[in-house]
């Protein structure tokens, strides 16, 4: 059976968080989506917090630590990515927005995402398209249509009609994301030192 | 193998007192630190090449002609010279005038400048830092290596019958290296040439360094300049001595906590780790140093960064008092007790024009088609 790994990136701040658990249904859907497909799937979880001053070291000496180095192997080895953000103040979180600064332009190209936020409240919903989406179709990745948001009304206290609703979305979304994870990423990317560009090519004419 | 100082030339406040130098102050004072890299038996002091506030070193061979008048065995070098936003024209003349007045004691090394701003003052883009230093270079060799030019490119007016003058010293241009810190097309540029390449190696984990000094290498045993491991490397290093190591950490955290590259991020401690930045004893400096052969192999070149972060000048002499006493001495032995025989030393002037007048290409001096 084909193994395929499906990064989590969830960029939650308290314990537990409504991000993660948020990012827990989406991949375990995911993991049953994929199942189906006779895909074998390996879920792999990075929790940003544990990464914050890692991240903001990144910044201001231009390379990740080995912790740091580690999540984003884990992200550019995945066959998908399924990224999680808090809303603060309108967008996604700091934190998460500095994970994708660092994490370097080309490692997610052509890589299937699916992006989801929560909220307090629906107010943000549109949070998904105006921020989440552009930010990955910058990266070059394949963002699925349905992205997932859920305010503090979706995780509904007994049930009732609107987590009845979250729970059809993470099924649809999961739906979308598992078959363009099924399919594996195309072509590995060219490695500069393996391959450089031969001198002739960079003074041509010579 | 050849030791000595690099200095960016940063005019950095003291973060114990507040005190910032002068202009003057940090530029006698970089002339008082390259005197000292001589009188404690240093081979090498290169000068950074700046073009903004902080930095005072904007004319390189003023500093260095100035040095060499004041110097009897020195090297006087760079680090780097800006070969995309310089005119190779001047570059060619400059350095030939100073290796003239130094009989000799000159090499440069050749960088891009990472500072976006810069570029447009003089009138180009960053954007074409790649090109402008593959086209300036290949005119700088042009000016050095023939002694009537025509030419065009991409980046500079059409020169039409052009010798540049002075021409090198016994006909011998000064010798280059390249640095760069993670292009690939740089160590290519490198090895095409057979030129050396220096790593900068601090600031950065040491794997950038492997791997670029491992394409380096490869590359120039491609282009016929001799085996992978007769090619010439030269690394930085980051140190900062006491004789009780926990002295060492006690002093230098809070110039390393405010310091202008990487300040305010990670710990003296992450940062040790990561990086080859070494605070400790002169043993610790030693041990740290001849590790770095076992990444990059043996190599020709080791320049300290001694003189950063607001350092004052009576701690940097000291720090170079260690350097000298305790440290290199013990470091020339045991990296030539490593090294095999068929690794060259860095070339020198002398070398270089033994070599010409041999018709050899010195161990590494030829590039294809000169």
């Amino acid at each position: 059976m084909t193994e395929r790994t499906v990064a989590v990136v969830t960029a939650g701040l308290s314990q537990p968080s409504a991000t993660r658990l948020l990012a827990d249904r989406l991949a375990a859907a995911t993991e049953a989506a994929l199942r189906d497909r006779d895909v074998t799937p390996r879920t792999e979880v990075v929790e940003l917090r544990g990464h914050a001053h890692e991240l903001t070291d990144n910044l201001l000496t231009g390379f990740p630590a080995p912790p740091l180095r580690a999540a984003i192997d884990t992200v550019a080895g995945a066959d998908g990515l399924i990224a999680v953000t808090p809303v603060f103040t309108a967008s996604y979180s700091g934190l998460f927005k500095t994970f994708f600064d660092v994490l370097g332009k080309d490692t997610l190209v052509g890589a299937p995402v699916l992006i989801a936020a929560t909220a307090g409240t629906a107010r943000h919903s549109l949070v998904l398209d105006h921020a989440l989406r552009p930010l990955f179709s910058y990266l070059r990745a394949l963002v699925v249509p349905t992205g997932v948001f859920a305010a503090a009304e979706d995780w509904g206290a007994g049930g009732g009609a609107t987590s009845r609703a979250l729970g059809e979305r993470i099924e649809r979304a999961a739906g979308e994301f598992a078959p363009l994870v099924a399919a594996g990423r195309a072509g590995e990317p060219v490695d500069p030192f393996d391959n450089p560009t031969p001198f002739e090519d960079l003074l041509p004419g010579r | 193998m050849q030791f000595g100082i690099f200095t960016v030339g940063d005019v950095t406040p003291d973060p114990t007192t507040g005190r910032t130098p002068g202009e003057a102050e940090r530029i006698k004072a970089m002339v008082t630190i390259a005197l000292k890299a001589e009188e404690i038996g240093l081979d090498v002091f290169a000068t950074g090449e700046h073009h903004n506030p902080p930095f005072v070193p904007s004319s390189p061979t003023t500093m260095l002609g100035y040095l060499a008048a004041r110097t009897e065995r020195l090297i006087l070098s760079t680090s780097t010279t800006l070969i995309t936003t310089n005119d190779p024209v001047k570059i060619a003349e400059d350095y030939a005038m100073l290796q003239h007045l130094a009989d000799g004691r000159v090499d440069l090394m050749m960088g891009r400048g990472n500072t976006g701003p810069v570029y447009p003052w003089f009138g180009q883009d960053i954007r074409n830092g790649i090109p402008l230093a593959i086209e300036n270079y290949a005119l700088l060799r042009r000016l050095w290596d023939e002694e009537v030019v025509d030419w065009e490119g991409k980046f500079r007016t059409p020169l039409q019958g052009f010798t540049s003058t002075p021409r090198p010293l016994d006909g011998v241009p000064p010798f280059v290296w390249h640095g760069s810190i993670r292009s690939p097309e740089i160590a290519e540029q490198a090895a095409y040439y057979g030129d050396g390449f220096f790593h900068n190696n601090i600031f950065w984990p040491a794997e950038h360094t492997r791997r670029m000094v491992e394409l380096y290498r490869r590359r120039f045993a491609h282009y016929g300049h001799g085996s992978p491991d007769q090619a010439i490397v030269g690394l930085g290093g980051q140190v900062f001595m006491r004789r009780n190591s926990q002295d060492a950490v006690r002093e230098f955290r809070p110039y390393f906590d405010n310091a202008p590259v990487y300040g305010h991020g990670p710990s003296l401690e992450d940062f040790m780790t990561q990086t080859p930045l070494t605070v400790g004893s002169p043993q610790q400096v030693i041990d740290r140093t001849l590790g770095f052969r076992e990444y990059v192999g043996d190599y020709q070149r080791q320049l300290f960064l001694m003189d950063h972060a607001g350092l004052p000048l009576k701690t940097v002499l000291e720090q170079l008092d260690l350097l000298g006493e305790e440290v290199v001495p013990v470091l020339r032995k045991e990296f030539a007790a490593r090294r095999p025989a068929h690794v060259p030393d860095a070339p020198t002037h002398a070398s270089r024009v033994a070599a010409a007048s041999a018709g050899t290409n010195g161990g590494a001096t030829a590039g294809p088609g000169r």
